[in-house]
């Protein structure tokens, strides 16, 4: 499949040719995916190839360049920072263009009203630099501050750790312009009416809840040019006075916060804890963040990343060093919390009542952790979550599965099954052995908290065939624990959603309990996008698969 | 090595991108927080550390072929490192820098090179150096310093060499910077002797993927110090303090290398070197990649992967890890702050984290428009802090900056770190 040439060279004068590309190898740096091993063809690290890739510098030439894509019956798929395997084309059988949005890299800071205007190659890593100069901060998405925040805020779930706190992206949206697959300019909010970024509902049309949604369409269903999204109060210095060697730097606490890692004895005391910290108002950054490297290695594996004479290869023996294996089982179940107040006192009387909940709880703060270099450390991580990486740390292949958002009782319910699950496919030594608890997750899936999601982190040898194997039997097993229990299916579903066809989706979605909300987004998918250039993404389901159809 | 060593590298890149900035938790705004230039001057994902690695994957798999985008992709790059650290912070199992490198030698090996190469490196055959000067003018830089050259007047023994290298010896616009060097070193007491029969360090040649005409450089200077009784080699150029350093103990050297910064912390902080007159300048200092998160010591390694916890990879035995961790950082920085009336101001990029000058891994050669947009960005950056004074510690950092300076119509001007102390003497 090619594009043909007359198109080629109408993409060459929208952006000029320096900005778009049909070489193989440079194609390739696009159709290379993370997860694509795990849903491809023979294990491929390619999704399918795109057609050309191009890099717009503006919202006009996005809205010419989507123009384009219409008169020759193209596909368009539009990334941020390009990670995921939804970022890439996902048909083999139909010319996708690969829209590269990094030219468009613009950021405004209304400082006084606390907004962030961004175009979709900014990153939270940019715009959280940006606010903490000012006195602001952000929430920054679970996946990191390497992620765009356009990304975040309009195509993709856009929770994170200061979620709890400060909302999620899909919240935190104000104004957004968007360019529609049918190529028509849409400003929603209040950017509609000509009344600035300070509204998502409107004075003006809002058609947030069509661009986004809950999951958002993930790139299926034309392309976010800008944004705008809330900032919130950076109670700290605003110099970022950064410290310590890489890779792991330090970021000292300010007399108004703290960093704590938290333990608990068991999962019915985590809930309890879970909403008492909620219910009492207190924390900032609420998370479950260094068990990602698994219970049973976490504690050994975070003071071995902190001593960067160290590596990996320390770890066997670290764990064998005195006090080890006890602070190993003090931190079993454990989680972190930082806390920001507004004044000394405030920070004060949050201690208190952190006390207080612990001792209520039967819980304690993990004393190693809480010494200065950990505590600074913590602290850093989970402000800037500028290591979200370390997820591939072991091996550089990294499944999420599990995080079904609900409430802490509810969760708690699955964490068991989903610890014996990991426990049971790693056994044979093809995924890494780190514990079956290898757990992570946000205090809270909605600002305030009380609906929350533990994802189970995953660890397979991309370089390795059978390994890799064993990633996508344990996404497979995954699904079926979860309906053992009761459960719906979590992420690694979405993951391996896209290595269905087409067909087996569709019929899955008209098979849902509820479907008429994938014929209502049909209904919308067939005004913004007549001619089919988006992907499934945007969740719906043709006409022809509708059950009342069928009937 | 061949590409294929490198497979496990690519298959296990998660594309996640941090090879384009620097490390995050450094950002502290907008502007200087991307680490890549050549990522950020060509933007397709292929000019990465990532798409690099990507690419080369694809031309394994037999996915595509060598081009001529495909040399651009492997060239167009100053292969300052800052995807090597930047993706070390959360992987132990990658080293992206040396792919690059080995991707250069596979290209360079089928004769994919850039136009500009064969030339440069014709003029390296030919007259010892890159630059295709005449070796009997090498050392004229040093007239009427007086100072001892190997194989001149009776001297043939010498413990320290000072090594001006290619660009010093030969660039009249950067004698001052060497002919400062050499003046501090003398007045701080140190005893060396300059090489009558200096020869190119091979450095650029290494980085071009000519690695016969590397090792025959390394061959020509390391016998020429062993008949000489060099046990020590001091240098005023990062590259060359590289290439020494970390390049030549794979071609069996165990010479000890400092860069002239370093000497001169040292007789500062030993008594031996008094800086009395005020120099009161504000300052702000650029770490030239070799120097900085490329100089940390060589670590001789020979072992092979193995997996613990099941599919957990480590090495046996432990690889090393360059992390950027342990560059000279602060002795030039000491330096600086020890002149009187001095005060050293910091961009927000520094230490591992430092901008690449642009002159890096041939691009001042081969890509000159590149080149001088890459150095500007590091202008602009210098002047945000309000210094009047850019030092660095390296001829290619300089010149770069010079000329950028020139082309920007600032006021700032550049120096050498020892131009300042040599002021303050």
């Amino acid at each position: 499949m090619a594009l043909p040439q007359e198109a080629y060279q109408a993409l060459e004068d929208i952006v000029g040719a320096e900005n778009v590309s049909n070489d193989a190898a440079v194609l390739d740096s696009y159709a290379f995916q993370w997860l694509a091993d795990l849903v491809r063809p023979n294990l491929s690290h390619y999704m399918p190839r795109p057609v050309a890739v191009v890099m717009p510098g503006s919202t006009e030439e996005v809205q010419a360049i989507v123009r384009l894509a219409n008169k020759y019956k193209v596909k368009v798929k539009p990334h941020g920072t390009g990670w995921y395997h939804w970022a890439a084309p996902i048909y083999d059988d139909r010319d996708s263009l690969q829209l590269d949005m990094r030219r468009m890299n613009k950021i405004e800071i209304d400082e006084k009203n606390g907004i962030a205007i961004v175009e979709p190659y900014v990153i939270h890593a940019q715009m959280h630099a940006e606010a903490i100069k000012r006195g602001w901060s952000c929430t920054i998405i679970g996946a990191g501050c390497s992620c765009s925040v356009i990304a975040a805020a309009c195509a993709y779930s856009g929770i994170g750790p200061g979620t709890f706190w400060m909302g999620g992206q899909a919240e935190n949206v104000l104004g957004m312009e968007w360019v529609a697959p049918n190529g028509e300019i849409v400003r929603s909010g209040s950017l509609g009416s000509g009344d600035g970024w300070f509204c998502s509902e409107g004075p003006g049309p809002s058609v947030r809840g069509i661009m986004r949604g809950s999951l958002g369409a993930r790139g299926g269903l034309g392309v976010y040019t800008k944004c705008a999204v809330k900032l919130v109060h950076w109670p700290g210095s605003t110099d970022w006075p950064v410290q310590g060697t890489i890779p792991a730097y330090r970021l000292p606490l300010d007399e108004t916060f703290r960093a704590y890692t938290l333990a608990v004895p068991s999962w019915e005391a985590w809930a309890d804890a879970y909403y008492k910290i909620y219910d009492n108002e207190i924390g900032y950054i609420f998370h479950r963040q260094f068990n990602l490297a698994g219970a049973d290695l976490a504690p050994t594996f975070w003071l071995m990343y902190n001593d960067h004479t160290k590596t990996l290869g320390d770890v066997p023996d670290m764990i064998k060093q005195p006090g080890m294996a006890e602070l190993t089982e003090e931190m079993r179940i454990s989680f972190q919390l930082v806390m920001a107040g507004r004044s000394v006192a405030d920070i004060e009387l949050q201690d208190k009542v952190l006390d207080r909940i612990l001792e209520e709880v039967g819980g304690w703060k993990v004393e190693r952790y809480c010494e200065k270099d950990m505590a600074e450390f913590t602290n850093i991580y989970l402000n800037r979550l500028g290591h979200k990486h370390i997820n591939f740390v072991w091996v550089g292949g990294y499944i999420g599965s599990w995080m079904q958002p609900g409430t802490p009782d509810w969760v708690k319910e699955y964490v068991p099954t989903a610890i014996a699950g990991l426990e049971r496919d790693a056994k044979d030594g093809l995924l890494v052995q780190c514990g079956g608890d290898a757990m992570m997750g946000t205090g809270g899936a909605y600002p305030g908290g009380g609906v929350m999601g533990l994802e189970q982190f995953v660890s397979y040898d991309p370089n390795d065939e059978a390994s890799t194997r064993a990633g996508i039997k344990h996404m497979e097993d995954a699904v079926t624990d979860a309906a053992s229990i009761g459960y719906p299916p979590g992420k690694e579903a979405l993951y391996l959603e896209m290595g269905h066809s087409d067909d087996r989706t569709f019929k899955k979605w008209a098979n849902a309990k509820q479907p008429f909300a994938f014929i209502f987004q049909r209904k919308i998918k067939e005004h913004f996008d007549p001619n089919d250039l988006g992907d499934r993404m945007y969740n719906y389901i043709p006409e022809e698969y509708e059950p009342a159809k069928k009937a | 090595m061949a590409l294929e060593e490198f497979r496990a590298d690519a298959m296990r890149c998660t594309r996640c991108s941090y090879c384009k900035w620097i490390p995050f938790d450094l950002v502290k705004s907008w502007e200087f927080s991307k680490g890549c230039p050549s990522v950020d001057y060509n933007n397709f994902h292929s000019y990465s550390g990532g798409g690099r690695l990507i690419t080369m994957l694809s031309l394994m798999d037999g996915r595509s072929e060598v081009n001529d985008r495909v040399v651009d992709i492997a060239y167009k790059c100053q292969l300052c490192g800052n995807c090597d650290i930047t993706c070390k912070v959360c992987r132990y199992d990658m080293n992206v820098l040396d792919a690059l490198r080995e991707f250069r030698r596979t290209l360079n090996e089928q004769g994919q090179v850039p136009v500009a190469y064969p030339g440069i490196i014709a003029k390296l055959r030919e007259s010892g150096n890159m630059i295709g000067a005449p070796q009997q003018r090498r050392a004229s830089w040093a007239d009427g310093l007086g100072l001892k050259q190997l194989g001149v007047d009776g001297v043939d023994k010498a413990e320290v060499v000072f090594h001006a290298g290619c660009r010093y010896s030969f660039d009249p616009s950067l004698r001052s910077a060497v002919r400062a060097a050499a003046t501090v070193l003398t007045k701080a007491g140190c005893d060396f002797a300059l090489d009558g029969a200096e020869g190119c360090c091979g450095g650029k040649a290494y980085d071009m993927g000519y690695r016969d005409d590397f090792a025959a450089v390394a061959k020509a200077n390391l016998e020429r110090w062993a008949a000489a009784g060099v046990k020590k080699v001091v240098t005023p150029c990062a590259t060359c303090y590289y290439t020494f350093k970390r390049l030549y103990p794979e071609v069996g050297s165990t010479i000890e290398v400092l860069h002239t910064v370093e000497c001169a912390d040292r007789r500062i902080k030993d008594g031996s070197l008094k800086l009395t007159r005020p120099v009161p300048v504000t300052v702000t200092y650029h770490d030239p990649c070799h120097l900085g998160r490329q100089g940390e010591p060589h670590v001789p390694w020979d072992g092979k992967e193995v997996k613990i916890y099941g599919q957990a990879v480590v090495y046996d035995p432990p690889r090393p890890r360059y992390i950027g961790a342990y560059g000279v950082y602060d002795p030039p920085r000491d330096v600086l702050e020890a002149i009187p009336g001095l005060e050293l101001v910091e961009m927000e990029r520094s230490r591992e984290a430092a901008w690449c000058c642009g002159a890096g891994g041939s691009v001042r050669e081969a890509y000159p428009e590149f080149n001088a947009w890459t150095a500007g960005k590091r202008i602009e950056e210098a002047g945000s802090t309000g210094a009047e004074i850019l030092a660095t510690a390296c001829p290619g950092c300089e010149k770069n900056f010079a000329e950028a300076v020139s082309a920007s119509g600032t006021k700032m001007k550049v120096l050498d770190v020892l131009e300042l102390v040599e002021q303050a003497l």
